[in-house]
């Protein structure tokens, strides 16, 4: 529950900026998406269906803000944090680095998914030609994740939540 | 319970049936007004005071900001004196963030009036949450009188149209979105056509004829006959037309009238425009 709590909270935060920032500062693609950090924090560190069910709504929470495709980002959250979760039983680790990684990764996806689900498939060559920003974004996110992984770790500590070892 | 096949596979399968409602629900579109689509504006409706309350912070500190960056040079000659211009400068930021506001509510209003229609004027509170789609999250909803597919405009021009509408709060989907679809003509030749979205953020003309006289620097007004947005309302500036490519349509890009970055308050039309004969040739 207080997991369900934290990470609730933290994605109405993090909607809350990312739809607000962007509309006053011109920072345009290096906004990070903060949501899919905490997508894939979320995917290393807490293993079971709870999780994966937070992990849809997170991604429906951001098609509620974005775009007009219901699902869309339901749908690549969810396989993010499917990867998260198979890559942190795999190589047995949390390790931020790896966390780094999968964020650039999946922001990059998430972004061309959107780029060509939202466009459609008959511009999906001009989506291509997206693909400097949508980098260019998931560096921005990638640069943020250790420090959002370490407001959730804070987070979780203080409100008693332990940390689970990879392998149940 | 915990040593069997479907606790060890728990997050694989349920995983796996998320992703399955997850396409099901890009698949089937999901209408207006089904049950799926209901919870997301439940979620616009949790967020609107928060956005409300960030949109005023913003309001009043990037002022201050564009300040600052303006003082930096000035900070060497005489800090005393920075601090008193700053302070001023301040003052005046606020001053005239009140008259800019008054006077984009008194232009809404006189826009109104021009129009003689209902309608209903809000405030910008947010942008798209990826950055990838183009809509704007708006103060207003259905408390308010508003529903989907109604038109919102600015006194520089169309906006674009309503596509999801919580009590409090509602999202419109701008014209320069791919997604969005507006009928229109060039103002001159009277050559119609459909505009949509660039990625680039610039507009198109659609399935406009190679025969058309249509210049860069025409205007674009819409039609009317979509039955969203009265007649002659300016969407933008013609930029480039050629005729590169085997199609049978001339290729015309445009710039939109309305600068969507710096929208602050917005009009939205709560009564249909009449219906017109289509007396537009194309």
């Amino acid at each position: 529950m207080r997991l369900v709590a934290l990470y609730a909270i933290a994605t109405l935060v993090a909607l809350a900026l990312e739809t607000t920032i962007p509309h006053w500062l011109p920072i345009g693609v290096l906004m990070p998406n903060l949501v899919l950090i905490l997508v894939v924090d979320l995917g290393m560190k807490h293993h079971g269906a709870i999780s994966a069910l937070l992990a849809f709504g997170m991604g429906y929470a951001i098609d509620s803000f974005s775009g007009t495709h219901l699902g869309l980002n339901a749908f690549m959250l969810t396989l993010t944090y499917v990867i998260a979760y198979a890559l942190s039983r795999y190589l047995i680790s949390t390790s931020t680095a790896i966390g780094v990684i999968l964020v650039f990764v999946g922001a990059t996806l998430t972004g061309l998914a959107n780029s060509v689900g939202g466009t459609g498939f008959e511009a999906s060559s001009g989506a291509i030609g997206m693909l400097p920003g949508l980098a260019l974004r998931a560096a921005s996110s990638a640069l943020f994740t250790p420090w959002v992984f370490a407001l959730m770790g804070s987070s979780k500590r203080a409100i008693g939540l332990r940390p689970r070892p990879v392998r149940e | 319970m915990r040593g069997t096949f479907l606790w060890r596979r728990r997050v694989v399968l349920t995983s796996g049936i998320l992703l399955l409602w997850a396409l099901h629900m890009l698949s089937a579109g999901l209408a207006p007004g089904a049950r799926a689509a209901k919870p997301s504006l439940a979620l616009l409706w949790l967020l609107k005071p928060v956005l409300t309350i960030e949109a005023d912070i913003a309001d009043d500190t990037t002022g201050f900001i564009h300040d600052y960056f303006d003082l930096v040079n000035v900070r060497q000659e005489n800090l005393r004196l920075k601090e008193q211009v700053a302070e001023l400068e301040g003052q005046r930021t606020r001053l005239a963030e009140l008259e800019v506001e008054t006077r984009h509510l008194s232009e809404l209003l006189e826009l109104r009036k021009v129009l003689a229609m209902q309608a209903v004027a809000a405030r910008v509170i947010g942008a798209d949450a990826t950055e990838l789609s183009r809509t704007l999250i708006l103060s207003q909803g259905s408390n308010g009188g508003l529903r989907r597919d109604m038109a919102v405009i600015s006194t520089a021009g169309v906006v674009g149209k309503l596509i999801a509408v919580a009590p409090n709060a509602s999202r419109v989907l701008l014209i320069n979105d791919h997604n969005s679809g507006l009928d229109a003509f060039d103002q001159r030749s009277r050559a119609r056509g459909i505009v949509a979205g660039l990625l680039n953020g610039d507009l198109t003309m659609k399935y406009v004829d190679r025969t058309e006289d249509v210049k860069p620097g025409d205007s674009v007004v819409t039609s009317g006959m979509d039955g969203i947005f009265p007649r002659g309302l300016l969407v933008g500036q013609i930029t480039r037309v050629s005729q590169e490519g085997p199609g049978l349509f001339l290729n015309i890009e445009f710039r939109p009238a309305a600068d969507f970055r710096k929208l602050e308050q917005v009009l939205i039309l709560t009564q249909k425009p009449p219906q017109l004969a289509p007396d537009i040739k194309g």
